[in-house]
């Protein structure tokens, strides 16, 4: 460990969406065992029994037992209320001595992905799309920036799960490369807007989860379909601990530039 | 720029043309120049929210379009509603009788959006009707167009998304802009992926006398250096006329 590296992230209030499965999941429990005790993890999904079965393997678990708080917010987070409860949630939970205020855009869904960009006809599905993809991680992030505004002492961070569709065009995934593309720039706006502000766009890799499965077996290109399939068949795909231990790392590290796209193959 | 008055004109065939946000600004020109580069028998689409604007450009444009035959209908339709962009299609569907040799679509129509400080966006209803005039009704307007105007050997298609330096570059304040941009760039760039036959050409036309630009001027102070729009129309034209871009590619006016 270099010397300039943290041994945690602080007393934390650490927002996370998309937290009941896959990399939201995982990161959580990294997380869990990287904040000191009396921080509070704000576990953010659809789903209310996935998100009370990791708090309670959280209460379970050393960090658990040390004094971190788990809360969770059952939300939807492209209804208007959704980005609000969170905020609530967190409001109720911080405290003045916390150190850290660390928010993981993580939540999001691949679309439709049997489909061709000549398909999409229909403006609700579209706008249904990014409202949950682009438009509620914009107002989830102000919303906390605004509830916990710049002070001394006070470390803010903020991350974007990202991905290689962020930089690349992939065929049958106009919805997702879209919408990952328009997330990527609107954190690296907010990167240039707030020097202050650790802005960390991070692109996880091809991961072993729900998501990977949607996409190995329903893609519409069949090379990309094929792709991703021999990814899964010839053990290529990263476990989310494999990925979120390099995440962590680069937190710890902190000498990310703000803003960049950050890939866990980079490291 | 090509000599219209020379004696083998080139042209863009005998097309059907789309242009969004035809009232004013860039789209405004683009309808003159277009006009002028369009056979006998062509059609040329005029989509914006104002009908009054719509048909004083068609007037404008009347004593050169009836001498080249071309029709011109006007769409008074708001893009960022679902009927606006299937009003648009099904009226491109109607017109177009004869056999077209081009369909030529213009993604024009965009608005600034507010320029303001990040935390300051926490209205998701704001900021969801940016995103659906911005971004999802140049995806819906244009799948509805290729649905409605399938691609044939003989039949010339190309698209064109208007687009800016800041898809490419994150501008402070500038965040629904520079978010929408980037997002357009994107989707045009997977449709020319999936779509061979199609061109599709992303054009940032560079800063233009436009009532945009006064807005911008009015709510940063900054005050750009800024081209008559008809000059960076003029651009576009040649590099449709030439037609030499690869499908896909960002170009920006100050390098053609």
């Amino acid at each position: 460990m270099s010397s300039s590296e943290r041994a945690d992230l602080g007393r934390a209030l650490c927002v996370i969406t998309g937290a009941s499965r896959g990399f939201g999941r995982t990161t959580a429990i990294e997380m869990s065992r990287l904040v000191k005790p009396g921080s509070v993890l704000v576990l953010v999904a659809r789903s209310a029994d996935d998100l009370r079965s990791l708090q309670a393997e959280l209460a379970e678990s050393e960090a658990g037992k040390a004094g971190l708080l788990v809360k969770c917010v059952v939300a939807d987070l492209a209804q208007m209320e959704g980005p609000e409860s969170v905020v609530s949630a967190s409001k109720e939970v911080f405290s003045e001595d916390l150190d850290h205020i660390i928010l993981v855009n993580n939540a999001a869904s691949l679309g439709d992905v049997s489909r061709f960009a000549k398909s999409f006809t229909n403006m609700a599905e579209v706008d249904s799309y990014l409202s949950f993809n682009v438009s509620s991680s914009l107002c989830l992030t102000a919303s906390i920036l605004q509830a916990f505004p710049q002070r001394p002492g006070l470390r803010r961070t903020v991350i974007n799960v990202t991905s290689l569709c962020a930089l690349k065009p992939f065929c049958s995934w106009v919805l997702y490369c879209t919408g990952k593309a328009a997330r990527e720039m609107m954190f690296r706006v907010l990167a240039e807007e707030e020097p202050d502000l650790r802005v960390l766009n991070y692109s996880p890799g091809p991961l072993d989860t729900d998501m990977q499965l949607v996409a190995r077996s329903r893609t519409g290109d069949p090379s990309l379909r094929k792709t991703f399939s021999d990814m899964f068949a010839e053990g290529r795909l990263l476990t989310c601990e494999a990925s979120c231990v390099k995440l962590m790392k680069l937190l710890l590290e902190d000498t990310y530039t703000s803003g960049a796209h950050v890939d866990v193959f980079d490291l | 720029m090509s000599d219209i008055h020379s004696k083998n004109p080139r042209t863009l065939g005998r097309g059907i043309c789309i242009i969004t946000g035809a009232s004013k600004g860039f789209g405004h020109a683009l309808a003159h120049e277009v006009s002028h580069l369009l056979k006998a028998g062509s059609i040329l689409l005029l989509v914006a929210r104002s009908q009054s604007l719509l048909q004083e450009l068609k007037q404008e444009l009347q004593s050169f379009t009836e001498e080249q035959q071309l029709v011109v209908r006007c769409i008074a339709v708001d893009l960022s509603t679902r009927e606006g962009a299937h009003e648009t299609v099904m009226v491109a569907k109607q017109e177009a009788v004869n056999e077209m040799d081009h369909v030529l679509l213009i993604n024009n129509a965009g608005s600034l959006g507010d320029i303001s400080q990040f935390a300051s966006f926490t209205d998701l209803d704001k900021v969801n009707s940016y995103l659906s005039l911005n971004v999802s009704s140049a995806l819906v307007l244009t799948a509805g167009m290729l649905q409605a105007f399938p691609c044939r050997p003989d039949l010339r298609w190309s698209i064109v998304n208007v687009s800016s330096v800041f898809a490419l570059q994150a501008l402070p304040s500038w965040v629904l802009y520079c978010t929408a941009k980037a997002a357009r760039k994107m989707m045009f760039n997977v449709l020319a992926e999936e779509e061979p036959n199609v061109k599709v050409l992303s054009y940032s036309p560079g800063p233009m006398d436009t009532e945009m630009q006064k807005d911008i001027q009015r709510l940063t102070g900054t005050k750009n250096n800024l081209f008559p729009c008809q000059e960076s129309a003029a651009k576009l034209m040649k590099l449709l006329l030439d037609n030499e871009f690869p499908s896909g590619t960002h170009v920006d006016f100050f390098t053609v």
